[in-house]
């Protein structure tokens, strides 16, 4: 990968190598959005595309994979909410110039140290997310009927109990 | 520290749902969709933009405008049957050798534009896509993909 101001003229070979790198994180972005593989695969898509068309705006090859990430996240997040039905605006494009830096934790060794953290939660917490993350189709009820839990409660547990894993993540990380 | 990260790095750290060929293939082909030399055309915001299909420049929903390099690129995408159709005008009037190309991902279309510059490309897979105008003496001017579903 060119390591000056000249990501544009990056070749077939470099541009793979990004590939390998960053679909993995490109992908698990959107689907946690909750999206379709259909869908996710679009978002990525687009963000792939975003980077062809603004590949002379790219000053700083190190931040890719932040803003690959973080075009993601926002292709994602466009997606889903039109699957919702709302009013999403189609050309919005994150700053080549100022990429999430939270983006750098969507990353397997990254993701297995969550895991053990994970582990420090009570039930429900502890089924609740790992069916939510282990199985990305299962619906609310589906899970509502492994932990015999209310199918109305899973939506607010999962978001109080993610609420404290990243608060345990945070507090560690600090 | 945002919720879809964590997710998707607990995801990532399971080995869980991991990215499927065809998406990682679909992200190596998109190498060959660059526009080298070309200029980006960015988005313009107009509340009523001119009517990308009519001649009379009666206002329509739906277009996108895109400009760069003195040139203004109207865009509108309709889905019907599961096929998408893209129609639209560059201004100024185009000169006669400009070519306008309709790009997916999957397949690209030329179209010669009418002399008032309207062009239409029907029968293309709905997703991502992108129009560029090529002009001789002037670098290509490519608008930004835009995703269309039904």
């Amino acid at each position: 990968m060119p390591t000056d101001n000249s990501f544009a003229t990056i070749d077939q070979a470099a541009w793979e190598d990004l590939v390998a790198r960053f679909d993995g994180r490109m992908w698990a972005v959107a689907r946690a959005f909750g999206l379709s593989a259909a869908d996710a695969a679009d978002a990525v898509q687009g963000a792939w595309l975003r980077l062809v068309e603004n590949a002379d705006a790219i000053r700083d090859p190190g931040r890719i994979g932040a803003w690959l990430v973080t075009t993601t996240r926002r292709e994602a997040a466009r997606l889903s909410r039109r699957a919702r039905g709302e009013v999403a605006a189609d050309l919005d494009v994150p700053d080549t110039a100022l990429p999430d830096p939270t983006a750098a934790v969507v990353d397997a060794d990254f993701g297995r140290q969550v895991w053990r953290r994970l582990d420090l939660l009570g039930e429900p917490c502890r089924s609740l997310i790992r069916l939510y993350v282990l199985h990305p189709e299962a619906r609310y009820a589906q899970i509502a009927v492994r932990l015999d839990l209310p199918v109305g409660s899973i939506g607010p547990t999962r978001a109080r109990c993610m609420a404290r894993l990243r608060a345990l993540v945070e507090e560690e990380a600090r | 520290m945002r919720e879809e990260y964590l997710l998707a790095a607990l995801r990532m750290g399971a080995g869980a749902d991991p990215v499927p060929e065809g998406v990682s293939a679909a992200a190596r082909a998109v190498f060959g969709l660059r526009v080298p030399g070309g200029v980006p055309a960015a988005p313009v915001d107009v509340a009523v933009p001119p009517g990308a299909r009519s001649a009379d420049g009666t206002a329509q929903s739906g277009v996108r405008r895109f400009s760069a390099d003195g040139l203004v690129i109207d865009v509108e995408t309709t889905v019907s049957g599961g096929r998408m159709e893209v129609a639209g005008q560059v201004s100024p009037a185009p000169g006669p050798d400009t070519r306008i190309e309709v790009r997916t991902p999957h397949i690209g279309k030329v179209r010669v534009p009418s002399g008032s510059g309207h062009f239409a490309v029907a029968g293309l897979p709905p997703g991502w896509v992108s129009v560029v105008c090529h002009r001789p003496g002037h670098a290509p001017v490519f608008t930004r993909w835009i995703h269309v579903r039904s």
